[in-house]
């Protein structure tokens, strides 16, 4: 059956079609819908992408373990009157163990049983041990952990191996002990030999993903102090299972489910603990020792932790980025009825017609909306695809939580349904306007009053909340932005943006006397600005606003990640640093390897801290350098001091003051600082200040002296002493020659460890989403450059045919062109630049990402990013001008003239 | 004024509509001397459009030779300026973007010449009445006062050859008058004139007239 004529077709029916003979309005109407979908369909998306990001990445900087859901029993060996449990054969609960597999394999997910267990004499694992005596009789010199895991020998270096079943032995312990392969250890009553030697795993295995889970048993950080219990292995379950019970350990049994953490969203964690939270109800485990039972349940509780931060962040970014996305969507929402506008021009014969004979504003809206559902609906789902896209390329993680996705679908219908009734209401009211207004009329009171002065209000309104509140909070050591510090800046820069679009536009007429004496290319160019200043004024605005935030977030991120970095290398002292506590003797190759120094735990006279108010002698850090080289590794800014570091090390080899040692300090007044390290006095003297010195890792002040006129601490001064090795990169080295100077329990800390503690994703992320709206509203600003040129092409066209035959050349045309786009990007790049100068100036300083470390935020600004941002405007610009001059170029002069007809 | 004039032989212009071949004009001969106002008549979809399209180089034809003579001949009508070959065509071709006074202007600007026509502009926006709507643009004047400015761009460089597509149609009869006379003038001057137009009195005023039906051309008046 044929279809009937499009006027014979009912209206729901026949408009579409007709809407689809106007290709540039549904191409505008399409791709402004499709702006605006993405732009509140982004923020779900983004928040969910930020929280699994949060989650991933959290998980990424622990044991692997921490991601695995997991059951088990942890298990006394001996009951209270010393008898073994379960006959002490290595059978611990078998029935237990099955059940707790099949319970999760009944849940569909294989877990892996995990006899990862540590016979220990006490419940702190870390500082205790079992008592074992060495072939002698005598006790080991420290206590040991007994500890068995499939494979654990597969990840130790062997240093001197046996045959059969017994003990492996760490080579520090059978130094100290003089145990060799063959020695026989005794535990209680039963014995084991010695069949293997092993490098100690916190010098040769620190770094093991194997070993990181148990790093607790042999790094002891927590302890730094003690030496941690040796760490004996067993070679298989049934000799653990024989010395354990002996020695009266326990025993922990588990079922670990693999999970790979880095595709993990919070939904997904979410689930996997809800499933281990039934199977431990199930398995009828209590969860502490209460006296009725030998055993009890180990669950992973660490990922509820991990889970818990991943929200907090996630909170934290919500109170940004929501108005973010508001503001986004807003400027999306004008472009849309911008295209409902363009939709009333290019329909404008008809809606004239309809108008002329009674058609009110309300049905003209009715068939624009009936004319652009169909773009509209296929623009949001191209928003909401493209925001999908987008989050899953550029967003913290690419595993949303579903609620997420669901939310952003209803975004995207809630945004085709808000854009196609803007669209439609402007398009009806622009089509009777037009239709109605006298020749020559004066433009309308709403378009004359300065609504963006409501956003330079709400501006001021937020910053003077601010005035009263922190622009960075700390919740559970998680570093979060204030809203009002993405708002203000938004709204100002929004508000200012178009009170100096309009100002701008104003002086057009003047500028259009002072074109008349110019080329013809800059005569037209400046007469077409100024023929349609709400246009000019647009664009103008188009280009500030994205120049402005972009050059905002980007300056503030950069300078925010710079203070971050300076705030994590005054910290580390240097780019990472190797510290013991161990009093070692610097051999040529730890001096050789990096900057030695010492650093002491002393005090100063009451009343010496220069901004202490607190009674008592304040704490500080002295730290006891080698001059000469200082300065090589030590993290710098000039920002510091208002000398150079070399200036403030020459200082510390001057002459004495009335007998007392140069010092430089930070955080202490000038004179003498009364400077005690434990008990014993240093005669000292302040010569030189700084604001910031490195290697500050408390909120104490900080003296710097050189070492070779530092006065002998003696162990009884009681002093804490640390010896520290700083680098400038490669921290392996420092290691081993700390190592291989005697060092124990070496530590090291670097910028990602630091960074870890100090939790900032949700800082970076603000701003990162804060430039990607830049971004956003720079495509924004394309899109309304192409709806600008389309809309005028027809003009543009038709005075540029005319004008050929006028005699304009056709270079000079495109000469126009450009002076015209590039001239609106020039000082739409100088506005935008003057506005985000503004804003930082305004803001950064109370960006400080961490109020107890310094230093206080520094400015960094990204030139080369900003650089390239006013290229990109101006090579668009370009870019338009030739497609301008191009759709001029095919025109056929006779048509077009036929046409305007 | 370099003194103009063009012959036309056998010019054919066909277009297609869709699978339809159109004839526009069908073997077209005419001349134009200097000096002369030609009127050409016809109604409507008769071809005039398309003949002044074809001689103002917008269009070429099929089949024919068309000939501009005296200083401008052997110069294809595409490369005459705008003192060699003025156009009123019938959507006006005003520029949107530049005032009215700013359009009459125009031709003299784009050759560095606004100074020195600046005079002959403004008298020719008085002469036609439009002088106090100069700083207006094209959208907020009448086509009847856009019409006139057309006119009055046209005029502004002396041109050797005039073409007009119904340059009195948005007149009343003393706007028309004036216009008539201003071309009238023009070909007094030495220029030749064709004007396309329905108005008779447009006629009256010709020194010949011509007339087109389906694409032919013949001396004289309609029947």
């Amino acid at each position: 059956m044929s279809r009937p004529p499009l006027w014979r077709l009912a209206p729901w029916t026949r408009a579409p079609l007709l809407g689809l003979r106007q290709p540039a309005a549904v191409i505008a109407v399409l791709v402004t819908s499709a702006i605006l979908a993405c732009a509140v369909a982004s923020a779900p998306l983004f928040l969910s992408s930020a929280r699994s990001g949060a989650l991933q990445q959290q998980l990424s900087q622990r044991c692997e373990e921490v991601g695995r859901p997991q059951t088990g029993v942890d298990s006394l060996l001996v009951d209270e009157q010393g008898r073994p449990v379960d006959g002490g054969d290595g059978s611990t609960r078998p029935e237990v163990d099955a059940r707790l597999l099949q319970a999760w394999a009944d849940a569909g997910l294989d877990a892996e049983p995990v006899l990862a267990t540590a016979a220990i004499g006490s419940s702190d694992a870390s500082s205790a041990g079992i008592g074992v005596l060495g072939p002698d009789g005598e006790a080991l010199s420290q206590p040991s952990t007994l500890f068995q895991r499939p494979a654990a020998l597969d990840h130790v270096q062997v240093v001197d191996r046996g045959d059969g079943a017994g003990v492996w032995v760490p080579e520090t312990v059978a130094e100290q002990d003089g145990l060799s392969v063959g020695d026989v250890l005794s535990f209680g009553d039963q014995q084991a030999p010695v069949v293997g030697v092993y490098r100690d795993l916190a010098v040769a295995n620190a770094d093991d993903r194997y070993w990181c889970d148990y790093r607790l048993l042999f790094a002891n950080e927590a302890s730094a102090d003690r030496a941690p219990p040796a760490m004996l292995l067993t070679t298989d379950e049934p000799t653990f299972y024989r010395l354990a019970t002996a020695a009266a350990g326990g025993a922990v049994r588990l079922q670990q489910v693999p999970v790979d953490a880095s595709t993990l969203s919070v939904s997904g964690a979410r689930r996997l603990l809800d499933t281990q939270q039934r199977i431990v109800d199930d398995s009828g485990l209590p969860p502490e020792y209460d006296g009725a039972s030998p055993a009890v349940a180990v669950p992973n509780d660490r990922l509820a932790a991990v889970i818990d931060r991943a929200e907090l962040i996630q909170s934290g970014l919500r109170g940004p980025v929501v108005p973010v996305a508001v503001a986004g969507a807003l400027l999306a929402l004008v472009l849309v009825a911008a295209a409902g506008s363009f939709w009333a021009d290019r329909r404008a014969t008809e809606v004239r017609l309809l108008a002329a004979r009674g058609v009110g504003p309300v049905p003209l809206a009715g068939k624009a909306a009936l004319e652009l559902a169909l773009p509209a609906l296929a623009g949001a789902a191209l928003g909401w695809t493209a925001s999908r896209l987008l989050i899953a390329g550029l967003g913290p993680a690419d595993d949303l939580d579903p609620a997420a996705t669901t939310a952003a679908a209803w975004a995207g219908v809630a945004a085709f349904v808000v854009g196609l009734g803007a669209a439609s209401v402007v398009a009806g009211l622009r089509a009777r306007s037009t239709a109605e207004r006298p020749l020559g009329a004066a433009a309308r009171w709403p378009s004359r009053v300065p609504w963006e002065l409501l956003l330079l209000a709400a501006a001021a309104v937020c910053w003077v909340l601010l005035q009263s509140r922190e622009a960075i909070v700390s919740v559970g050591y998680v570093a979060q932005v204030n809203g009002l510090l993405v708002a203000f800046p938004l709204l100002a820069i929004a508000g200012t943006a178009v009170l100096l679009g309009r100002g701008v536009t104003a002086l057009l007429p003047r500028l259009r006397r002072w074109a008349g004496r110019r080329s013809p290319a800059v005569f037209l160019a400046v007469n077409r600005l100024t023929a349609a200043r709400l246009a000019t004024g647009t664009l103008l605005v188009a280009v500030t606003l994205p120049v402005a935030v972009l050059g905002y977030t980007a300056t503030l991120t950069a300078s925010s990640q710079t203070t971050l970095d300076a705030k994590v290398g005054v910290q580390i002292g240097a780019a990472a640093a190797a510290t013991t506590v161990t009093r070692i003797e610097p051999t040529p190759e730890v001096v050789a390897a990096g900057t030695y120094l010492l650093r002491y735990d002393g005090s100063a006279a009451e009343g010496a801290a220069a901004d202490s108010t607190a009674r008592g002698r304040p704490d500080v850090q002295v730290l006891a350098v080698d001059p000469t080289d200082f300065a090589g590794t030590a993290f710098w800014d000039d920002s510091f001091a208002d000398a150079s570091l070399p200036e403030l090390m020459a200082a510390l080899q001057g002459p004495e003051v009335d007998g007392r040692l140069p010092v430089v300090a930070a955080g202490l007044s000038p004179g003498d600082p009364g400077l005690r390290l434990g008990s014993a006095e240093v005669p000292a003297q302040v010569v030189a200040e700084a604001r910031v010195l490195p290697g500050r890792r408390t909120a104490d002040p900080v003296v710097l002296v050189a070492a070779d006129r530092l006065p002998q601490i003696e162990r009884s001064a009681g002093a804490a002493r640390s010896a520290e090795l700083w680098v400038r990169e490669d921290l392996s080295g420092a290691v081993d020659a700390l190592a291989r100077s005697g060092a124990m329990n070496i530590r090291t800390l670097d910028p990602a460890g630091v960074q870890e503690r100090a939790n900032f994703l949700g800082i970076t992320w603000t701003f990162g989403y804060l430039s990607a709206l830049a971004v956003f509203v720079g495509v924004i600003a394309v899109g309304g450059l192409l709806l600008y040129l389309e809309a005028r092409s027809r003009t543009r066209v038709s005075g540029y045919v005319m004008a050929r035959r006028l005699g304009l050349t056709r270079g000079a045309h495109l000469r126009s062109l450009g002076v015209e786009l590039a001239g609106v990007a020039v000082v739409g790049s100088v506005l935008g630049g003057v506005l985000a100068a503004g804003a930082v100036a305004l803001v950064y300083r109370r960006l400080d990402v961490d109020l107890l470390r310094p230093p206080t935020p520094l400015l960094d600004v990204p030139w080369s990013a900003l650089a390239g941002s006013v290229v990109v405007v101006l090579v668009v610009a370009g870019l338009a001008a030739l497609y301008a001059q191009r759709a001029a170029d095919r025109a056929d002069p006779a048509s077009v003239l036929r046409e305007d007809a | 004024m370099s003194a103009g004039g063009f012959t036309g032989t056998g010019l054919v212009k066909r277009f297609s509509r869709g699978a339809e071949m159109v004839t526009a004009l069908a073997g077209v001969d005419l001349r134009v001397d200097a000096g002369e106002l030609v009127a050409l008549v016809g109604p409507s979809g008769s071809g005039k459009s398309t003949l002044l399209a074809l001689l103002c180089g917008w269009e070429t034809a099929d089949e024919g030779r068309l000939a501009y003579l005296g200083p401008l001949a052997g110069r294809p009508p595409v490369s005459l300026g705008w003192p060699e070959l003025a156009l009123v065509p019938q959507a006006l071709g005003l520029v949107a973007d530049l005032s009215l006074a700013d359009n009459v202007l125009l031709p003299a600007r784009l050759r560095g010449t606004a100074a020195a026509e600046q005079a002959r502009a403004t008298s020719l926006l008085t002469d036609f009445r439009v002088d106090h709507l100069a700083d207006r643009y094209p959208h907020q004047a009448s086509l009847g006062e856009q019409q006139r400015v057309a006119v009055a761009r046209a005029l502004l460089l002396r041109p050797a050859v005039l073409l007009a597509d119904e340059p009195t149609a948005h007149q009343d009869r003393g706007n028309a008058d004036r216009l008539l006379d201003a071309v009238a003038g023009a070909a007094r001057a030495g220029a030749a004139v064709l004007i396309a137009t329905h108005d008779e009195l447009a006629w009256a005023r010709a020194d010949r007239v011509l007339s087109m039906r389906d694409g032919t051309l013949t001396d004289g008046p309609p029947a």
